[in-house]
């Protein structure tokens, strides 16, 4: 009968070099799997050194100088920061961002949710709907922003053509800062409302059977199935849903970018694109120094 | 490294080929979009890797000269190399008298006309001479009658002045007497009479209804509105002849920029330069000196419809791909650079300014901000800039 030594004595033994030579053998093993561990774990960290860590202390150290993107730059301390602090542009892209983010992801889970509930029913063309509502998620923003611009013209776009077919006087989407903004929320809910309704769809696979069993016999009806049980089964899906668009929706920049360029005026500057002008838009293409407006 | 159209590309390509038969210098092309080319530069030039010769525009070059970017050709040019160029243009490459590139070609805005359209206004003959152009009263006038005229959701008019092309505003401005900075070149001037007088009578082109208030400063662009008819005018740069030619489903005529207290039209068109940082200086030096040669600089100007900057080449002879009658006209349009519109385009902080001009012009038009307020900002803004 051998008894078995606990797991934290094993360790500090193991430690003496005149420990027996199983335990030398155990030891020698736990290295060696430590040094694979590291081993494989090595090219992400490598990659994550070079093109994320790095790249995050290079632009913060950035951030600490003037520099006008020809030679070096000049240290100034926090001077970039006061200057967007005092930049009105600055707290106009804000606002526009946090409203565009909190219409943005609830209409787009509301009509992912929507869709999936319908598609999750057995319809015929089913698998035809399902791609088709997820393709502009696929496709790529540029192309969404060019064709979203095609529609969205106000002097020979396809919508105000429709819109006057009907007798109405057509929209001023790219000269008047709701619309404009109207119209950048409408492409971006319809392309993320496929991702959504995918990842409900999975979620909706997951919801027990019996509970619905359970609750007709109880005498419950379609809608108080759908609130009381479809929507609570559904709530860990929602918070990742959140958390994915939200995260999606503050990176938006190519749609913005190609669809409005940020305006009318600064209507649709958003953080991004804003960022973008202050900081990466080439020497010659530089934001101008505001004195206030 | 250029950005370029389908026909550019083909005149640089063949630009480089002989070159390389004359040199016997391998060259390699590197073709950008236009809205990339600067980017790549500035990374390039940050990593040591910047191209060894670059297309850049007269109001950007001098971002890049102010701070040593460029290769200063005194010492590779011949001593009177200035004196084939319009003076100018030659000015415009130049900084404290040493040239940093060569003036490749330019263009200029003119107005080009739907004859349809302006037909059915009753517009009559179009002023074929500079000294019939239009008066800007004339210009108002004759943008009520094609209002008057216009189908639905039509427009008596087009400005091209969106986003880089902001400085084209600097026209009206030139044309009521005024300028954008005093002569010193280093104080704001606009904000004057005589820089409300154009504010005010382009941002009633917009609230008039005259242009559609889509196409403001940072709106979208005017010659697709034109070409699909949307204008029955547009301020137009002889480059865009030949989208327009290829495009437009009526004839097209042009006829001059109004005129005020003078004439005045901006300076477009672009510039080659070398990088100062170039591994082969004296093989780029060369291959400027090629480029801007009178035959290959006609030979470029006729494949591109653009105008020469050789006082040599006279445009009138040259074998212009699209519509060599146009061009005449536009040549004698060109005519009207002033050098003071030069040298306040060329500064080295233009872009800058020009970076204000469309934030300003955009609050004008788009904004509904009165005119002397607007004036006030800008001034603030290029105070600023110039100062720093």
């Amino acid at each position: 009968m051998t008894v078995q030594a606990p797991p934290g004595q094993a360790a500090r033994t193991a430690a003496f070099p005149g420990a027996p030579p199983a335990r030398r053998r155990r030891r020698g093993r736990a290295v060696r799997e430590g040094a694979t561990a590291y081993l494989l774990i090595a090219p992400n960290l490598v990659l994550f050194g070079l093109f994320l860590l790095l790249p995050l202390v290079m632009t913060f150290v950035l951030a600490l100088q003037e520099s006008s993107g020809i030679g070096p730059g000049r240290w100034i301390g926090l001077g970039n920061y006061r200057q967007m602090a005092s930049d009105d542009v600055f707290w106009r892209s804000l606002v526009n961002t946090a409203v565009f983010v909190a219409v943005t992801v609830p209409a787009s889970l509301a009509i992912g949710l929507g869709l999936a509930l319908l598609l999750n029913r057995p319809i015929r063309g089913r698998a035809v709907f399902r791609s088709v509502f997820y393709l502009p998620y696929v496709i790529s923003g540029v192309v969404i922003g060019l064709t979203a611009d095609w529609m969205f013209n106000e002097n020979i776009g396809v919508v105000n053509k429709i819109l006057r077919l009907f007798g109405g006087d057509g929209v001023a989407w790219q000269s008047s800062p709701l619309p404009a903004f109207a119209s950048l929320v409408a492409v971006i809910v319809w392309s993320h409302v496929g991702f959504c309704m995918v990842i409900y769809l999975a979620g909706l696979q997951g919801v027990p059977r019996e509970r619905y069993e359970a609750a007709s016999v109880d005498g419950a009806t379609g809608w108080q199935l759908t609130r009381h049980v479809t929507l609570p089964a559904l709530r860990p899906t929602t918070f990742f849903l959140v958390v994915m668009m939200v995260i999606t929706t503050f990176q938006v920049f190519d749609v913005i970018f190609v669809l409005t360029g940020g305006g009318p005026g600064n209507a649709t500057q958003m953080l991004v694109t804003y960022a973008y002008a202050a900081g990466s838009a080439p020497a010659s293409r530089a934001t101008p120094r505001r004195s206030g407006s | 490294m250029f950005w370029a159209g389908d026909a550019e590309l083909k005149a640089f390509q063949s630009l480089a080929a002989d070159f390389e038969q004359a040199e016997g210098v391998k060259v390699r092309l590197q073709q950008v979009p236009f809205a990339q080319l600067l980017t790549n530069v500035d990374a390039g030039l940050q990593s040591g890797q910047a191209p060894d010769v670059f297309r850049v525009t007269y109001t950007d070059l001098g971002v890049y000269s102010s701070r040593d970017a460029l290769l200063d050709l005194s010492g590779s040019v011949p001593g009177d190399y200035a004196s084939g160029f319009s003076p100018a243009l030659y000015a415009a490459v130049s900084r404290d008298g040493r040239p940093y590139g060569v003036p490749h070609h330019t263009d200029t805005s003119m107005v080009l006309v739907n004859t349809e359209a302006a037909s059915a206004a009753g517009l009559g003959a179009l002023p074929q001479t500079y000294d019939e152009a239009w008066t800007w009263d004339e210009f108002a006038a004759a943008l009520d009658k094609l209002k008057a005229a216009a189908k639905p959701r039509t427009y008596a008019t087009g400005l091209n002045l969106q986003l880089a092309g902001a400085y084209r505003w600097l026209n009206f401005v030139g044309q009521a007497g005024g300028r954008l900075l005093d002569e010193s070149l280093r104080a704001p001037a606009i904000d004057s009479p005589a820089g409300l007088e154009p504010l005010r009578f382009t941002q009633g082109l917009y609230s008039g209804g005259y242009v559609p208030r889509s196409t403001s400063a940072k709106g979208e662009y005017v010659g697709d509105l034109f070409t699909a008819g949307t204008l029955a005018t547009v301020l137009a740069g002889d480059f865009l002849l030949a989208d327009i030619d290829k495009g437009a489903s009526f004839d097209v005529s042009a006829t001059f920029l109004p005129v005020k207290e003078q004439a005045t039209a901006e300076l477009g068109g672009n510039a080659l330069v070398a990088t100062a940082a170039s591994g082969r200086k004296e093989q780029a030096a060369k291959f400027l000196q090629f480029a801007a040669s009178e035959e290959q600089m006609a030979k470029f100007c006729g494949a591109t419809n653009v105008l020469p900057t050789r006082t040599s080449i006279d445009a009138a002879d040259l074998d212009y791909a699209v519509r060599p009658d146009l061009m005449a006209l536009y040549l004698e349009q060109s005519r009207a650079i002033t050098p003071e519109i030069v040298q306040q385009v060329t500064v080295p902080e233009f872009n800058e300014v020009n970076a204000a001009l469309v934030e300003r012009l955009e609050q004008a038009f788009n904004g509904g901000r009165d005119a002397k307020e607007v004036l006030a900002g800008l001034s603030a803004d290029i105070e600023q800039v110039l100062a720093s």
